[in-house]
């Protein structure tokens, strides 16, 4: 059975076609995928081979580079079915020396072209049709278990709006999607995201996206089929060879500049901390500059742009593995989990019947859509400037008059475009009930002790506590102080943190932390709310950090400037 | 051969209009007002007003041509003049500035500024121990150009270097900038302390300590310390201890003989970023959780509040501690 299940997740299955499919002309792009995969694989090739083969120093220090990191990662591996890649890794490194120019190059010929077939992806639309219909039903399946059955006999798309709102100008994405790429880049804070996502697409008529989805997360035949099906490419994290990531970063190029449109999480992992992104890693945002440069050389006008798009949970489902994980000595905290709370099923069950009780409890709100270089597009995909003047967006990969490639300049524009992502989340943020509740408490939490670390603060368990009314009104005065920022465009609330009033708030909050998580966050007894995990409330209110100070009541003020802190410490966790 | 622009008539601005001119560059220099070109000939500049190759404007608009536009103009009239310049260009052009200045209590630095108000990304920033006066008469000298765009560095060399201009490049563009700040302010210093008699010792202890904080406060702004003790930090700093007299040590000296802070401007001519950075380095320092005794101090003489015997006391009573 063991061994049916890898076979399963090494080789995903696809459906035997017996008719091919013919893409309908207003089809997405990704629809054409298939009959263009061969191409796409072999340009990532050629490319990729073509930039490694220029000298035999690069030959040499490629081969020894991915040689010494394949070693050490099947040795890792080990009991698997590795030991025959292993031992022709390690019979490369001892002839290396001895090896032909001709026998290097075909030595890296063969392990990209491997590479880039494992990182390749299928695009079923069948499994399209099926997934968007599949997914809102096995949702309401969980959280509606009475009308479960009849939404599945009537085969009827059940409406998930309560539990998800979908906010920003989907129709200026609807517009700018015929008329170049969009690449969706998200934050990231559980791996329901691109679930979230891809059916945020599908409800506001927008078209399907490919993503590189961790291979932790093909390890489950049923999701591997689903994830391999639907334009998924595999990213396999343990693969540190730089080869790897050359392929990774050319096969995203290639399909962008091929009009596919994208998504990828610039965070790199999910959040650990709650702390909205504030270092991005940029590599596959780089694809995208460098495709967007690479068709203006060839003299193909085709567009790029980003969307800096926010999903913000009123509960994430893998909280407490993740805050733990950041909370651990630093350096030890782990970049892949492959134990936490998404695959368990029983953690999705108890998850998801919790969501019933929370109207609103996650809003997907997608941002202003930028050109490559950070300025704003209109409808028609023109870019406009500081001034609210047009420009062609393609003089910026000019020199002398005309465009021209160049890794370090586009490598350059990434960071600053990094620089506006960063600034674009926090604007873009949509703060949840839950996690200003949490910030008040929080905040209490510290200025009740000066001094103390934020090691010494998590460990106090139900030390700390607040009158309810006391709670009810400090969160009263935030949400007012809120509504401020929010007027200046600096923060935005979601619908329901926006009008309850500050006793249902606070009820809200108590009610979904109480009965998921492991430990309750905050228990209200005889009307006063004791703090009972400190780290669960760092981590919900963690997404308030930037805006701390700027909400704190005179007295609170040195506990928000140091809760601000947390910023500059979260980054180098 | 790219036409080269340049914003500002002062100094420095005529000095880099002077170098591209004589690289073979057509140049248009834009100065405010109607009656500019004429107050330089005033002054006898007509070496540079008469090179057929330099065209003095006073319509941003001209710049439009230009690949590569130099700013040389005070950091406070930069927001309102960025925008408006920004009305005529796109992705193409290249800006680079050479002020000491940063904006505001964020301490913005002004290539994030020019990418905030103009369409132009490919920015960067002129520094290191270059004076105008060595710029304009071609003697031997060195800076740096901080930017991430090889272009934009490949077009300053190109404009201006020549065999007694070498020019150094950083991609800590943000570094490049904070540095040059904090030499501005450390140059106050050096010009109060000679003024005072302060020795060698005591001297280098404040500078070499400033230099530190330097780094210290631009670590939160995205600075990396390595670029503090190359040639945008300490490299300036020795050129102005070696006395290339700079206004910012003239204006120290003039405070130290007991001029007031208005005086002393008024004596040294020209803008001097430093007077109004010293208390905001010293209030974001404070803001971000860092330690900036030196530039506190330098910010209080400023204000006046402290003698020059106390600003001495105050820098020698600090507990000294590991480096």
């Amino acid at each position: 059975m063991t061994s049916l299940f890898r076979a399963l997740s090494e080789r995903p299955l696809r459906l035997p076609r017996l008719t091919t499919y013919v893409p309908n002309p207003d089809d997405p792009s990704i629809f054409w995928f298939n009959s263009e995969r061969r191409t796409i694989v072999e340009e990532v090739i050629t490319r990729v081979v073509d930039a490694h083969v220029v000298d035999r120093a690069t030959l040499e220090l490629t081969l020894n580079d991915t040689a010494r990191h394949e070693i050490a990662r099947l040795e890792r591996a080990h009991g698997s079915a590795s030991g025959e890649t292993l031992d022709a890794w390690k019979s490369v490194v001892r002839r290396i020396a001895r090896m032909s120019d001709e026998e290097k190059r075909r030595a890296i010929y063969d392990t990209v072209a491997r590479m880039a077939r494992d990182v390749t992806g299928n695009f079923d639309p069948r499994v399209y049709q099926m997934a968007s219909r599949a997914v809102p039903i096995l949702l309401t399946g969980v959280m509606r278990p009475s009308r479960f059955p009849a939404s599945l006999v009537r085969g009827e798309p059940p409406d998930l709006g309560e539990l998800l709102t979908i906010q920003g100008d989907v129709e200026k994405l609807r517009a700018l999607q015929r008329k170049g790429a969009l690449v969706y880049v998200p934050t990231h804070s559980s791996n329901l995201d691109s679930l979230v996502l891809g059916h945020a697409l599908d409800r506001s008529g927008l078209a399907p996206v490919i993503y590189g989805a961790g291979k932790n997360l093909f390890t489950n035949p049923i999701i591997s089929f689903f994830m391999h099906n639907l334009g998924a490419y595999r990213v396999d994290r343990t693969v540190r060879a730089n080869l790897y990531k050359e392929v990774l970063k050319t096969y995203s190029s290639v399909m962008i500049e091929w009009g596919y449109h994208s998504l990828f999480f610039p965070g790199g992992t999910r959040s650990r901390s709650g702390l909205i992104e504030n270092r991005l890693k940029l590599g596959l945002a780089g694809s995208a500059v460098e495709a967007f440069s690479r068709n203006q050389v060839r003299g193909i006008d085709r567009r790029v742009f980003f969307v800096p798009t926010t999903i913000n949970y009123a509960l994430v489902l893998e909280a407490e593995t993740l805050v733990e994980d950041w909370l651990r000595e630093e350096g030890r905290s782990r970049y892949i989990i492959d134990d936490d709370e998404f695959s368990r099923v029983d953690r999705w069950v108890a998850f998801f019947r919790k969501l019933v009780g929370l109207r609103g409890a996650c809003v997907l709100r997608f941002g202003e859509p930028l050109d490559p270089f950070g300025n704003s597009v209109d409808d028609e995909g023109r870019s406009f400037t500081p001034s609210g003047a047009t420009i062609d967006s393609a003089t910026y990969v000019y020199r002398g008059g005309r465009a021209t490639l160049d890794p370090r300049r586009d490598a350059a524009y990434t960071r600053e475009l990094g620089e506006v992502l960063v600034e674009r989340y926090r604007g873009e943020s949509v703060l949840m009930a839950t996690q200003l509740v949490a910030h008040i408490l929080f905040r209490r939490l510290v200025a009740n002790t000066p001094g103390m670390d934020l090691f010494g603060r998590i460990r106090l368990r139900g030390e700390i506590s607040m009158d309810h009314d006391e709670l009810v009104e400090a969160v009263g005065r935030a949400r007012d102080a809120l509504g401020v920022l929010e007027a200046a465009g600096v923060v935005r609330m979601s619908p329901v943190l926006h009008r309850s009033p500050p006793e249902e708030l606070v009820a809200r909050a108590l009610a979904a932390w109480s009965g998921y998580h492991r430990r309750q966050a905050a228990r209200e007894q005889n009307a006063v709310v004791f703090i009972e995990d400190p780290t669960l409330l760092l981590y919900y209110q963690n997404r308030l950090v930037p805006f701390a100070e700027r909400i704190a009541p005179e007295a609170e003020l040195a506990a928000a400037r140091e809760i601000g802190r947390l910023n500059v410490v979260g980054a180098s966790r | 051969m790219s036409a080269v622009g340049v914003v500002g008539g002062g100094l420095f601005g005529r000095a880099l209009a002077q170098a591209a001119a004589r690289n073979g560059h057509s140049v248009v220099l834009y100065t405010r007002g109607r009656e500019a070109p004429r107050a330089f000939e005033a002054e006898g500049e007509a070496e540079i007003f008469g090179d057929e190759r330099v065209r003095t404007s006073n319509q941003l608009a001209d710049l439009r041509d230009a690949g590569l536009i130099f700013l040389a103009v005070p950091s406070a009239y930069l927001p309102e003049l960025a925008f408006e310049l920004g009305k005529h260009l796109d992705g193409r052009h290249l800006l680079v500035h050479v002020s000491r200045g940063l904006v505001g209590q964020e301490l913005l630095t002004l290539t994030r500024l020019l990418r905030q108000r103009t369409p132009c990304r490919r920015v960067g920033a002129l520094a290191g121990p270059l004076s105008a006066a060595a710029l304009a008469e071609d003697v031997p000298a060195g800076a740096i150009v901080g930017t991430p765009f090889p272009e934009v560095c490949a077009s300053v060399r190109e404009a201006i270097a020549s065999s007694s201009l070498l020019l150094y490049e950083s991609a800590d563009v943000i570094g490049v900038e904070v540095a040059s700040a904090m030499v501005g302010l450390l140059s106050l210093a050096v010009g109060y302390a000679r003024g005072l008699g302060v020795g060698p010792a005591p001297l280098a202890l404040v500078l070499t300590r400033g230099m530190i904080e330097g780094a210290r406060i631009g670590g939160p702004l995205g600075a990396q310390s390595e670029t503090f003790y190359g040639l945008s930090g300490m490299g300036d700093l020795l050129a102005a201890v070696a006395g290339d007299e700079r206004p910012e040590v003239a204006l120290g000296e003039a405070l130290a003989r007991g001029q007031t802070l208005d005086e002393a401007v008024r004596g040294v001519g020209g803008h001097i970023e430093s007077v109004r950075l010293a208390k905001r380095v010293a209030d974001f320092a404070r803001r971000v959780g860092e330690r900036a005794p030196i530039a506190g101090v330098v910010a209080a003489v400023l204000e006046g509040e402290l003698s020059g015997e106390e600003a001495i006391a105050a820098l020698m009573a600090r507990p000294g501690g590991r480096e």
